[in-house]
């Protein structure tokens, strides 16, 4: 008790010196403060932006494999790699379904697309042939892809706004899910002069209709091919994947196409994922692909911030931890004559160097606290300017997915609507100095303190009370 | 009848670490000191004095021999505790922390020594007065005390936690005449009347001549 006594004694005693190591300390404490307020809502932007795009897994061919030993050269090797490719072994949704079984997947969800041929409706089309191009359009044997969501996570060209509705019935998305109901690209309605609400009736090749009720028309931006009098998704109708189920159920000869995406828990997974899922029937010419540099496209200027928060963290770390070392042994020569004293009655070196780093901790606790405070201040509107275009990014997002689904106005806070994919929208960056920013600023104060301050407490072992005290005298 | 031994000096010698192995600051010293008795240690400059006084008070360890206090070997217990609590140490230039009053000086000493009193500025108060001190220096800087009060001082501090043992090295020696008597008388009572050990390492003939015993120290070589 005695020591902490002495120690304030002390700090009382040397007021200019201790003044000075906490101004120095305070600047730390506001500086570190800041960083790591910017540094923990960089890394909550950056899981945000994972979150937002969730963690998306998708079968893709294993190319690298399939592209092995080929030689473009060789009439035999190019017949040998066709064959290859049409032997991959094909999925079903009940392969999908029982894929998705796994303790790895959270969710999933699947396009089920199906070529049909018009009845009612005429397929898109120019033909002209021998253009100056040289080229026609549409190419296919089908007049449509019919393409089924199961949900609208699913509907990734209406969350990355390749597709965006333009007109769209009341509560469409209530019955979009169920039933014979579709959505067609407004140049394949202009062509054949079709608007919300009427009926469409498509055929398969053995004569079998199916009739489906229009609930929007979509428009497609930015299409890959502007060199085409349509759109590239023109002729594509879009609807939901058990209205596809039904028309393959009822047709054997119709052959669809199932694409899955399985949302995992962890992208550290997708390995062990990828061996489940061989050894539920997964032809080994497919691999696993995931959406991690996607998701993490984003996050650039966010980890810039963040790295050079910690530069700027480590550097003013270094300046203050040297002022504070010469401090510190200035401190301990100015005050040899005492150390000297304390020796002689007995003062163990252990209690007087404990008593020094007393003296130096609840200086540095009074400017920690401090620093905190002013840091929490100031952090909210550093780490605000700082994120700026982070936050306008993600506002934006937030509203143009609202309106590629036709979701008019701004959807704001957190974009939940009935099935609608979650993205999270920031009005402002709460650069909050919680329990785990103190901890994390109390922890780098006190190892600068002790860092600092370990060249004098060995100088103070190396001290020989007798020789300090016949100096003096 | 014999007072009881409370240090021994068996054949004790230091050499600095970096001397060469035969330059020795003391050789080959023994002494007994008993308990009730005053000793004075003098001798010339460079005969080893403060060295011994160093080796006595725990400050330094000898290189060869043994020192035994109240049977136990310095060597075998631990000096801090031995020096807060077994002796006193008074010193010339009184070694005082100038930035205390005479009474937290002394207060210091027995926070030091673990002393459980309740009212320790009381019992500073009683250790100035037993050495001539009035109770209104207690709150006086030691730098507004004169040398004679600040040795005054000292000797309450080192008096705090009632060692065996008072070990004085030139107590008088910035002192003059007066001061040096009362001084003297002060260590002699404490000698005499409560029974401790005071050695004084001294040029002082005033200080030899009311010494019980006097030990000579003569250069090595």
């Amino acid at each position: 008790m005695y020591i902490l006594k002495n120690a304030w004694i002390s700090i009382k005693r040397n007021k200019g010196r201790n003044i000075l190591i906490g101004i120095i300390i305070l600047i730390i404490a506001c500086a570190a403060t800041v960083t790591l307020a910017i540094k923990n809502t960089a890394r909550d932007l950056i899981n945000s932006y994972k979150s937002a795009y969730d963690k998306e897994v998708t079968i893709g061919f294993n190319r690298e494999n399939l592209m092995k030993d080929f030689n473009p050269g060789q009439e035999e090797n190019r017949e040998e790699m066709k064959d290859r490719f049409q032997n991959i072994g094909n999925y079903t949704i009940s392969d999908v379904e029982k894929f998705a079984d796994s303790k790895y997947i959270e969710s999933y969800y699947y396009t089920y697309s199906i070529n049909l041929n018009g009845n009612s409706i005429d397929k898109a089309e120019i033909e002209v042939e021998d253009n100056r191009f040289g080229r026609k359009d549409n190419q296919s044997n089908y007049d449509f892809t019919v393409t089924g969501y199961n949900s609208m996570d699913a509907m990734s060209e209406f969350i990355t706004g390749t597709y965006q509705i333009s007109e769209i019935v009341d509560n469409a998305w209530d019955v979009a899910f169920d039933g014979n109901y579709v959505f067609i690209n407004k140049e394949l309605a202009d062509y054949n002069n079709l608007k919300l609400n009427d009926k469409i009736t498509l055929e398969d090749d053995d004569g079998n209709t199916y009739q489906f009720e229009i609930l929007g028309i979509f428009e497609e931006k930015e299409s890959e091919d502007n060199m085409s009098m349509f759109s590239n998704s023109v002729n594509t109708i879009v609807t939901n994947s058990s209205a596809v189920n039904d028309i393959t159920n009822s047709n054997e000869n119709i052959q669809g196409n199932v694409r899955p995406t399985f949302i995992i828990d962890n992208y550290d997974n997708v390995e062990k994922l990828q061996e489940e899922f061989y050894s539920k029937g997964l032809d080994s010419n497919y691999i696993l692909q995931t959406n991690e540099d996607l998701a993490m496209s984003g996050t650039s200027s966010i980890k810039n911030i963040n790295s050079f928060s910690t530069t700027f963290l480590i550097i003013t770390l270094i300046i203050g931890g040297i002022v504070l070392f010469v401090i510190n042994m200035i401190n301990i020569r100015e005050r040899k004559y005492e150390i000297g004293v304390l020796r002689t009655i007995g003062i163990s070196k252990f209690e007087l160097t404990l008593q020094f780093v007393c003296e130096l901790v609840i200086v540095a606790l009074i400017s920690l606290s401090l620093g905190a405070g002013i840091g929490a201040v100031s952090s909210k509107s550093i780490s605000n300017n700082l994120l700026e275009n982070e936050i306008s990014n993600s506002q934006e997002k937030t509203e143009e997915i609202g309106r590629n689904f036709g979701k008019e106005g701004r959807v704001g806070g957190d974009f939940k609507g009935k099935g609608m994919p979650v993205v999270q929208a920031y009005t402002s960056i709460d650069a909050v100095v919680d329990v785990k920013v103190l901890v994390e600023l109390l922890g780098i104060g006190l190892s600068l303190v002790l860092v600092s301050s370990i060249a004098s407490m060995v100088s103070i072992q190396r001290f020989s009370p007798l020789t300090i005290l016949k100096e003096r005298s | 009848m014999a007072n009881k031994t409370i240090l021994s000096i068996k054949n004790a010698s230091y050499r600095y670490s970096d001397a060469d192995s035969n330059d020795y600051a003391l050789k080959d010293i023994s002494f007994d000191f008993e308990e009730g008795k005053m000793y004075a240690i003098r001798g010339r400059s460079g005969s080893g004095k403060t060295t011994l006084l160093s080796l006595i008070s725990g400050l330094e360890r000898c290189s060869e021999g043994q020192i035994i206090f109240d049977g136990k070997d310095l060597k075998d217990i631990n000096l801090d505790k031995y020096r807060n609590s077994d002796i006193g140490i008074v010193f010339q230039s009184y070694n005082l922390l100038p930035f205390m009053s005479a009474s937290e000086n002394i207060i210091l000493s027995m926070d030091v020594n673990g002393l459980k009193i309740a009212d320790k500025k009381k019992k500073a108060i009683e250790l100035m007065e037993k050495v001539g001190l009035k109770e209104e220096y207690a709150d006086r800087k030691v730098l507004r005390l004169s040398g004679g009060e600040q040795q005054r001082v000292a000797i309450a501090r080192s008096l705090s936690y009632n060692p065996k043992m008072i070990i004085a090295d030139e107590p008088t020696g910035n002192l003059d005449k007066q001061t040096e008597k009362e001084i003297l008388d002060i260590f002699e009572k404490l000698a005499h009347e409560e029974g401790k050990c005071v050695i004084i390492v001294t040029h002082s003939a005033n200080v030899c001549a009311k010494a019980d015993k006097v030990f000579d120290l003569k250069k090595h070589n």
